[in-house]
């Protein structure tokens, strides 16, 4: 593949350490990417931060686990690797922080079944991307994996960003065309293999 | 006058069991028998609706997930008109082919004595009603996944379609050519045959609907007699709602698109007919949703120009007349209402009570809504509608992808009122089939 058929054969990347995190300037919290998405499976135990650190151990109280936000949300989609380049989303800018949006914020919902809107608007790494619909096929489906039922995905091309947007965004955002495209042994395959980095 | 219902209690009956665990799509309750079928990952489980326990299950037909499935009629209960004695569904999967299936109870009589009463108890056949549907032939044809099924009244017709953006009409030769209505001719040969591929959608095609030809409103006027009886409708990913009839003047199979109906901002998910009689005699009316998070009714404008449509009618009989000339061919259809908006995102479903015309619809937001039609409304080509009832997180925090309004037929109701009374049924990305008491006040 190296050389030939890339849509971008040289694209931006950053280095681990300048993609946002929590702890910016408070030292090594993190411990790589797989324990950033056990966050989600375990999130009593893996969030040292917080108001509600005291009760760590106690099993009993998890329906009163921290509310996910946008940070939660960057860190389960970031590690998913790019199709055609060695580098995480994260690292191309693909997926950017303040390009997530929860509403309403999980924090003031006022019950557990009440609906959260997630939002993360991609920007592919070139304008006329191929892969752009695998790629947010693939954020959708670990979204959809890893986040509690009452949250809605919703992802979209940033807008100018690709030269089809509303085409990718509408298949995007058809759940009947998501299902059947992960019954696609092909289709399945890839975002597996994009997602292998993110387990 | 009608009274007209101002409110709805909607509340939760058991739900059926088992759970099915994964994503089910649409649960099609039989129109005669207390049975519903239920879509979900490669298979179909049919559910008693006199115990609300599974009845069989239709498993190994298709390598892909079961979208939708459709009941075969005739349903006629009455034997020698064939109804009785057969149980037929045909599926559609992602696979990209349709299957048809038949039950085989065991001895004659036992189909129907199972179904009446249930099998609830578990007690005789547990072991082998896995295989009692028969899968008897797979319809191929469509490129990628099949979508939508329907049945014309006399089930004659089947029609299917697909994200190949096509729709397929399909004949039962079988029900054609046999000397009485409702029974296959020879020895239960399936014999299937393509009588059309309608391709003008731009995009998906994700439901499909044949007209109520079976009421007497809904039978070709003078006007319209160079049609054949049928009408179809096509609900598409292109945001558009196509009518088709057979143009019985260029002969059998010349189907043509008659009308586009335009207006909803999002994919058109589904459509419904009326298939309440009406006392006007106007021609059906039909109900979409959309992924633009609203319901729409359309009517068709045939009434007023009747006269001038005969003599285009005997024009177009000769053939002579190319297409676009012949303005008969055309249907004028508008949007005569939106419904009073209660979803936040897309609706999937909506069912239009052919016995109260109560409407159902629900959706991504996981809303249930039950509206009602104003029987006074005087304004012409407007109808006006109320919500008169919803219940929020119908399945929890999870998508409902299908609603239908459903005979009663268990112990909860008195046994006159069994087969008669509605309530109504959803199926959700939980994987329960839930069954819902209605009502009206």
């Amino acid at each position: 593949m190296e050389g030939r058929g890339l849509d971008n054969a040289n694209p931006t990347i950053l280095s681990v350490s300048q993609l946002p995190s929590r702890r910016r300037k408070g030292g090594a919290v993190r411990r790589g990417p797989d324990s950033k998405c056990d966050s989600i499976v375990y999130p009593r135990q893996h969030w040292p931060y917080g108001s509600g650190v005291s009760s760590g151990e106690d099993d009993e109280e998890e329906d009163e686990e921290e509310p996910i936000d946008e940070q939660d949300i960057f860190d389960l989609i970031s590690t998913i690797s790019d199709p055609e380049h060695p580098h995480t989303l994260g690292q191309l800018s693909v997926v950017r922080l303040p390009d997530i949006h929860l509403s309403p914020s999980p924090a003031k919902l006022p019950s557990p079944d009440a609906l959260v809107t997630v939002r993360v608007d991609l920007t592919p790494t070139i304008n006329h991307c191929s892969l752009a619909t695998v790629i947010g096929l693939a954020v959708r489906c670990r979204l959809e994996q890893t986040l509690p039922p009452n949250y809605r995905v919703e992802v979209k091309m940033k807008e100018g960003s690709h030269a089809q947007d509303d085409q990718v965004n509408k298949q995007l955002g058809d759940k009947e065309r998501v299902a059947a495209a992960l019954e696609n042994d092909t289709l399945q395959r890839m975002v597996d293999k994009m997602l292998s980095t993110c387990v | 006058m009608a009274l007209k219902p101002k409110s709805a209690i909607i509340s939760p009956l058991s739900p059926f069991t088992p759970d099915l665990y994964q994503r089910a799509w649409c649960s099609i309750p039989h129109p005669t028998l207390p049975l519903i079928a239920t879509a979900h990952a490669k298979s179909v489980t049919v559910f008693s609706l006199s115990t609300f326990t599974k009845h069989s299950s239709l498993t190994g037909g298709h390598s892909r997930s079961v979208r939708t499935v459709a009941w075969q009629p005739p349903f006629d209960n009455d034997s020698n008109k064939g109804g009785g004695k057969r149980l037929r569904l045909v599926t559609g999967s992602f696979d990209a082919t349709a299957g048809l299936w038949s039950y085989k109870p065991k001895a004659e009589d036992e189909l129907e004595q199972e179904v009446k009463f249930g099998n609830g108890d578990g007690s005789d056949n547990e072991e082998e009603e896995e295989d009692e549907w028969e899968f008897t032939l797979v319809l191929e044809g469509h490129e990628n996944e099949v979508k939508g099924l329907s049945f014309t009244p006399s089930g004659q017709y089947l029609a299917t379609c697909s994200r190949d953006k096509s729709v397929w009409i399909w004949e039962d030769v079988s029900l054609a050519s046999s000397d009485i209505p409702g029974i296959p001719s020879g020895e239960g040969e399936d014999e299937w045959e393509t009588v059309a591929v309608l391709t003008e959608h731009e995009g998906d095609v994700k439901a499909v609907a044949w007209a109520p030809s079976q009421l007497p409103n809904s039978r070709p006027k003078n006007a319209s007699r160079y049609y054949s009886a049928e009408c179809l409708a096509s609900a598409s990913y292109d945001n558009t709602v196509r009518i088709w009839r057979e143009d019985a003047a260029e002969g059998p199979g010349e189907w043509v698109c008659v009308a586009v109906l335009e207006g909803h901002e999002g994919t058109v998910w589904s459509l419904q007919w009326e298939s309440k009689e009406r006392e006007d005699g106007r021609f059906p009316r039909l109900m979409t949703c959309s992924a633009d998070g609203t319901v729409r009714v359309w009517r068709v404008k045939h009434d007023e120009d009747e006269d001038q449509d005969e003599g285009q009618g005997l024009m177009g009989r000769f053939g002579a007349i190319p297409n676009t000339m012949r303005r008969s061919l055309k249907e004028e259809w508008e949007c005569e209402a939106v419904l009073p908006r209660v979803h936040s995102r897309d609706v999937y479903s909506i069912s239009w009570s052919a016995k109260t015309g109560l409407v159902a619809s629900t959706g991504s937001d996981g809303v249930v809504a039950i509206y009602a039609e104003d029987p006074d409304a005087q304004e012409e080509g407007v109808s006006r509608w109320s919500v008169i009832g919803t219940v929020k997180n119908a399945h929890g925090p999870y998508e409902v992808n299908h609603v239908t309004w459903c005979k009663r037929w268990d112990a909860g109701i008195e046994a006159e009122r069994r087969g008669k009374e509605e309530m109504l049924v959803t199926t959700g990305d939980d994987g329960v089939v839930k069954a819902w008491e209605v009502r009206v006040e």
